[in-house]
């Protein structure tokens, strides 16, 4: 009886704490003045990688979220497909060759919503809790979940 | 222009950028951005009576760019202790996302190695570069630092794929005491540059991708500059056709580069023709624990035969060019940015052979 009671106990948590895993997302954003209204997968890992990308003649900004590691590592597996060395070397491997701009890096997400507000060129991605809510940034998509 | 006035121009360019930054970076739609690329090695060679000129103890090589709009500014400055060289400065526009017309002094884009590598040591595997790719000011025999215009093309093909277009026509490099002469953006220049045009196209698998392979062309008028050079070659001016093919492929954990070249050399005054061929192949390997180990062949043919070449040769007690050599070594990226590497090679030269040992730091700022 006392088995059944703390697995049911168990049960009951586990199905409370399911629509927080299944909120876990990452987006992508741009600022709400922005005109970007969609990026496919590869104009967002070029970007990304410090390549020329373009929306209506306006040439985009990437801003790196680094706030935790784990959107770091989701970043490096879903958006550029690099371990981090390898993209750390792709980036700087453009900045030898033609001077291409790093992307701009932000480990404070309250800065990082700042800059992206601030500039209609960028595009970041931010924790959806972090962004679902503020009026200043613009959710284009959903990159990962879980 | 008198030179003075070419140098102050560009010196005052040079220190805009600073000031540049800060302005530009109020500006929504404008960017700017250094790395600083350092080495420090420590060497040790058989039968050579002292270091070579392509092996600085320490060197630093600074890379700056800024971006406003389509317009695009970028510099290399190379410093060791013996020289210090504005080894690039080029102002581009960009007229679609990466297609861009450079003018200003660039690296010919029919190196395989020298459009990859640059002067950053820190993004090359091994320490030394294949004989062929050398330097000027190491006794390099092909031109490398043009001033001109530079065009560079990626265009998508396919699905993933991209061909990538690059040309250069500019002044080349003149031919002085054993080494080549290119036009000195902040030193004095004797002048006596001709045409220089050159050309590369290439497909790259992944337009992001780093793999790529491709054709080389180089047209070089050479016009003499000392009177010892003209006295060995009994010309006042060679012209090199070069024509090359590489490949750059990575397929991790192996990454795979690999180059020949045909020179065809011809002295105009005495109407004689020469040509010589030289390539090379490396192979790495990326091992656990962030260790990668590497090996290269260079190989060459009639290069011992050549006139031009023999030019190259001062006899100052280094190696100046290489007929073969065979290298191999490890590299530990042991943190981030940080590198430590060591190479021995063996090497056959014009009049001697020696072995070699290197071992160096590099590292990538900030």
């Amino acid at each position: 009886m006392t088995k059944i009671a703390a697995t049911a106990v168990f049960l009951t948590l586990l199905t409370a704490m399911q629509p927080v895993w299944a909120a876990e997302q990452l987006v992508l954003i741009v600022s709400r003045d922005s005109k970007v209204e969609q990026l496919d997968s590869l104009d967002l890992r070029k970007l990304f990688l410090g390549l020329t990308v373009t929306y209506n003649g306006d040439r985009l900004r990437p801003v790196l979220d680094e706030a935790d590691s784990r959107i770091k590592e989701i970043f490096l597996q879903n958006i550029v497909s690099m371990s981090d060395t390898t993209y750390d070397r792709s980036v700087l491997r453009l900045t030898l060759i033609q001077g291409q701009i790093k992307p701009i890096v932000y480990k404070d997400i309250a800065l990082l919503i700042k800059a992206v507000e601030a500039d209609p060129t960028a595009v970041s991605y931010a924790w959806a809790k972090d962004v679902a809510h503020d009026p200043r940034i613009k959710i284009l998509r959903v990159l990962w979940y879980d | 222009m008198p030179h003075i006035y070419l140098r102050e121009m560009l010196l005052c360019l040079l220190l805009s950028l600073p000031w540049a930054n800060s302005a530009l970076a109020q500006h929504e739609h404008s960017s700017s951005d250094f790395e600083v690329f350092v080495a420090a090695e420590a060497f040790h060679g058989t039968r050579q009576t002292r270091l070579g000129d392509a092996d600085p103890w320490i060197d630093a090589d600074v890379v700056f760019g800024a971006t406003q709009h389509q317009f695009r500014v970028f510099g290399e400055y190379y410093i060791t202790p013996d020289e210090r060289d504005l080894e690039r400065l080029q102002m581009g526009f960009e007229f679609v996302p990466e297609t861009v017309l450079w003018l200003g002094r660039f690296h010919q884009p029919a190196s395989a190695w020298n459009t990859e590598h640059h002067h950053g040591q820190y993004l090359q595997t091994d320490i030394t570069r294949p004989y062929i790719e050398r330097w000027e000011d190491e006794h390099g025999i092909i031109p490398q630092h043009i001033t001109g215009a530079l065009f560079e093309s990626r265009q998508s093909l396919g699905n993933e794929g991209a061909i990538q277009v690059s040309g250069g026509v500019g002044a080349s490099p003149a031919l002085s005491d054993h080494e080549l002469d290119p036009i000195d953006l902040i030193g004095p220049n004797p002048g006596r540059h001709r045409l220089s045009v050159t050309g590369r196209l290439a497909y790259l698998p992944q337009y992001v991708g780093a793999s790529s392979m491709g054709l080389l062309f180089g047209h070089d008028d050479l016009s003499v500059s000392s009177a010892r050079t003209l006295a060995s070659l009994h010309s006042n001016a060679a012209k090199l056709n070069i024509y090359g093919a590489y490949i750059d492929w990575t397929s991790e954990p192996w990454r795979v580069v690999a180059a020949d070249y045909y020179v065809d050399v011809a002295l105009t005054e005495i109407n004689r023709n020469e040509s010589f061929s030289s390539g090379y192949l490396q192979v790495e390997r990326q091992l656990p624990r962030r260790f990668t180990i590497f090996g290269r062949i260079e190989d060459s043919a009639r290069m011992q035969e050549s006139r031009y070449v023999a030019l190259f040769d001062d006899a100052d007690g280094d190696l100046e060019i290489a007929l073969r050599r065979q290298a191999l070594g490890v590299r530990w990226d042991y943190t981030r940015r940080q590198a430590l590497t060591l190479e021995i090679s063996h090497i056959v030269a014009l009049s001697q052979t020696s072995n070699e040992l290197r071992a160096q730091w590099s590292a990538a700022i900030p």
